[in-house]
């Protein structure tokens, strides 16, 4: 058996190296044009290992090699990925190396057809998004095939079915769907004349899965659905600085290990306007949903085989302290999630803009637990965060960014144990432009919090010598609780393509966040590599 | 091109069509108890033995519980379930609350290369999400097992013993002998959904009681090596101090035998007190 996995991953990587020989021949004639990307990150662990991080001594890699071909009427691609050693905090099922990306893509003017492996979202992605997220470990890519057609002028329809990627497998179940999108103002000249844009659009997609035994009891297992339906219908109209995007989907029975095997129906309804002109933006957004974990596999848990995606409506921050307590979608539990950004340019020679000018921006998100009854709030808040960011240039030389934030954080709720944590954050970000290729960054960064591990501190300085150098120290110290220090060196070298980053330090047990979803990853400590590679 | 827009358009119609509504009334199925009362010759009545990786800050893990005490109605002594606490939910103790959770536990958890909580090992065939230990267990029940155990454990002047009989009735048995204590009866805190079905609010239970709670191993980490032969039983006696923390009227013992096919038959046993 092991004998004939071996042969099937050797079969996966010759078609892998085969097709990179054609493509180099290939991109002998003008007309066909070869891309790709190298991404390897590799972690060298120097301490012991203990609740499930690396062991000592141990060489992990995340490695990626993409290659594309593109022509007049087609396009192709592969992939190979090797995790066979993968870095900590990934799912079990992550480890592993193969070909698991291999497409073909036929293009006409009108339409498109692909086979092999795709990426698509329809609509925000509340009933279909398909997509790659390396840092969280997600691929959840379509094996399948895709037809995109534009039959007419302002119209797009897709159409597409597939098993999703699973890491190494395609054990879901059967995913298809289609979706239409008609672009109102390329119709009727009323709209274009008065430079408004209205699209509207329309989704659907279906998954198939097979029966199996779900007990409830000794003596009863569930009648399961084999045939889940979800739908999504939404419009949006922009009109000069206005925009305006409401969307509604809706899904059908889908008992689930994410929502306790319940045969209840799942809604997300959300309206978002924004207001954007020169100098001043505002946003409001507003989502309520509930019961919308929606896989491709009804027994998964964990961070894989979703087919759908809800945004967080919740800031995605850089800083390391505003980023320490991340929000995670609760998909099956539901929520009312609200946000709003106001963003301001005080002008230059003005008493608040000073001689440079000044921007201030403040953000609130709210995210709270819903009731069965649509309008009302259910007792916890979930996430919620007040944040005001103010930058200015001091002096020809000098940028400063200073940020205040208010943050509550129910760690329960996000990660199954542990309280509501109230925090507030400060931090000051300083450019100094020393000479004309060489500019230092500084962060000071403070947390206060009475609960948890309490308060903590950060401090960075990032020193960019133009263009190939860049050296970084930082160290993030829990002085609240644990008084461990976490610190790390880097030195980041650039040329052409090719960057190489290089350095030595401890990271942190925590999340790791982007767009809602979250994983945990636990403390390393280490030499790190990273080389990165386009051409 | 026309042909290809043909089949697909055919095919999104038929699974449109395909819409699976299920009332209420019709959402379980009735299945008849399939336990397996008489054994093929050369065998014997498999026990079940269910080690359910749960932990105090484990919000979920009453739900495991709850499953385990409706597999314990229906299967009685059959099922055999061990709480092993630890892991990253798990929680050691402070001056203020008592810890269940045990470096014994994170071995066990970090050993299993275990992902989330709760989560169990049915006979140790791999990771079993707990709404799926109820088939499981089902399917480990239906198999004759060719080992069969006795166990008896008894406190007498501040030491357990423990006695293990263990019979192979086809062939040679080759494994591990392996013996836990365990103490039901423990209130604790346990965080917990209030009522546990419900995602949307979560209470810290001071009074949570605590059942078959793993408190150490008595013949080590993983037990010992045992070659046992058709018709040559083995038996295997043990002694070990009575810890004063366990109330001693709660005590009870697991013991089984397993090897790289999983655990072959399992048994648990009260300790009587002589005292």
């Amino acid at each position: 058996m092991r004998n004939k996995h071996l042969h099937a991953k050797a079969a996966c990587c010759l078609c892998f190296f085969v097709f990179i020989a054609i493509t180099a021949t290939a991109q002998e004639q003008q007309d066909i044009h070869l891309s790709g990307s190298i991404q390897s990150d590799m972690l060298f662990s120097t301490q012991d290992a203990k609740d499930g991080s690396a062991q000592k001594h141990d060489f992990l890699t995340n490695t990626y090699a993409d290659v594309m071909l593109q022509s007049q009427y087609v396009d192709a691609g592969t992939r190979l990925e090797y995790m066979e050693k993968p870095l900590p905090g990934f799912e079990n099922d992550f480890k592993g190396w193969g070909v698991p990306h291999f497409w073909v893509k036929g293009k006409l003017s009108k339409a498109e057809l692909t086979a092999g492996t795709f990426y698509e979202q329809f609509g925000s992605g509340f009933i279909l998004r398909s997509y790659e997220e390396r840092s969280l470990g997600i691929d959840n890519s379509l094996l399948g095939a895709r037809l995109v057609l534009k039959p007419l002028k302002g119209v797009t329809v897709k159409m597409l079915s597939g098993k999703q990627r699973h890491y190494w497998k395609w054990d879901g179940g059967l995913v298809s769907g289609a979706d239409a999108e008609l672009s109102l103002d390329e119709w009727l000249p009323t709209l274009s004349q008065h430079e408004t844009r209205l699209s509207l659009g329309g989704s659907w997609v279906n998954k198939y899965e097979k029966d199996e035994d779900i007990f409830v009891d000794p003596t009863h297992r569930l009648n399961l659905p084999k045939y889940v339906n979800a739908w999504d219908v939404r419009a949006n109209l922009n009109r000069g600085p206005w925009g305006l995007l409401a969307e509604y989907a809706q899904k059908t029975q889908d008992p689930s290990f994410d929502n306790n095997y319940s045969y209840a129906n799942g809604h997300v309804a959300m309206l978002s306007g924004s207001y954007s002109a020169k100098g001043m933006s505002v946003l409001l957004q507003a989502k309520r949903s509930e019961n919308m974990s929606f896989r491709s596999q009804r027994n998964r848990l964990g961070t894989s085989m979703f087919i759908n995606h809800l945004p967080a409506f919740t800031l995605d921050h850089t800083y390391t302290l505003a980023a320490l307590y991340p929000y995670a979608t609760q998909l099956a539990a539901g929520e009312w999630a609200y946000q709003t950004e106001v963003g301001y340019n005080f002008k230059r020679k003005t008493a608040l803009g000073g001689k440079y000018g000044m921007n201030v921006k403040v953000n609130y998100s709210y995210v709270r637990a819903i009731q069965s009854a649509w309008l009302k709030w259910g007792s916890d808040t979930y996430y919620q965060d007040l944040n005001i960011q103010l930058t200015r240039r001091l002096a020809r030389d000098i940028k400063l960014n200073f940020m205040y934030m208010n943050q509550r954080y129910n760690k329960t709720v996000i990660e199954g144990e542990g309280e509501l944590i109230h925090s507030n954050i400060f931090v000051a970000d300083a450019l100094f432009q020393l000479a004309r290729n060489t500019k230092l960054r500084t962060e000071l960064q403070y947390l206060t919090t009475r609960q948890d591990q309490h308060d903590w501190a950060f401090a960075l300085a990032e020193l960019s010598l133009a263009p190939h150098w860049m050296v970084t120290v930082s160290d993030l110290w829990n002085h609240g609780d644990t008084k461990k220090h976490y610190y790390l060196g880097q030195v980041t070298y650039n040329i052409g393509a090719h960057r190489i980053q290089m350095g030595y330090g401890r990271t942190r047990a925590g999340y790791n966040c982007s767009g809602g979803v979250c994983r945990f990853v636990p403390e390393t400590e280490g030499i790190t590599l990273a080389y990165n590679y386009n051409f | 091109m026309k042909k290809i827009k043909i089949i697909y358009l055919l095919f999104f119609a038929s699974l449109m069509a395909a819409c699976s509504h299920i009332d209420e009334a019709d959402q379980l199925i009735y299945v008849a108890p399939d336990i397996v009362e008489e054994c093929p010759p050369n065998s014997a009545l498999r026990n079940v033995l269910l080690e359910d990786f749960t932990g105090q800050q484990c919000v979920n893990c009453p739900r495991g519980t709850k499953v385990i005490e409706q597999l314990q109605e229906a299967y009685a002594d059959r099922l055999i379930a061990v709480g092993i606490h630890g892991g990253p939910l798990g929680f050691k103790g402070n001056a203020a609350a008592i810890g269940l959770a045990t470096d014994l536990g994170d071995t066990y958890y970090n050993h299993w290369q275990l992902e989330y909580q709760p989560v169990g090992l049915v006979d140790r065939h791999g990771a079993v999400n707990y709404t799926d230990w109820f088939t499981a267990v089902r399917e480990e029940l239906a198999k004759p097992s060719k080992v069969s155990m006795q166990a008896e454990a008894s406190i007498s002047n501040g030491q357990v013993s423990v006695s293990i009989k263990t019979e192979c009735l086809d062939g040679t048995y080759n494994g591990m002998l392996q013996v836990w204590l365990l103490e039901d009866g423990i209130t604790a805190t346990q965080k917990r959904h209030d009522p546990i079905d419900n995602d949307n609010t979560t209470i810290n239970d001071k009074n949570y009681l605590h059942n078959h709670v793993l408190r150490t191993a008595v013949n080590g980490t993983w037990g010992e090596a045992l070659s046992v032969a058709a018709n040559e039983p083995a038996t295997k006696t043990y002694q070990l101090p009575l810890d004063a923390a366990w109330v001693s009227t709660n005590l009870s013992i697991v013991a089984f035998v397993y090897n790289d096919s999983g655990v072959e038959q399992a048994i648990k046993a009260n300790i009587t007190i002589k005292e």
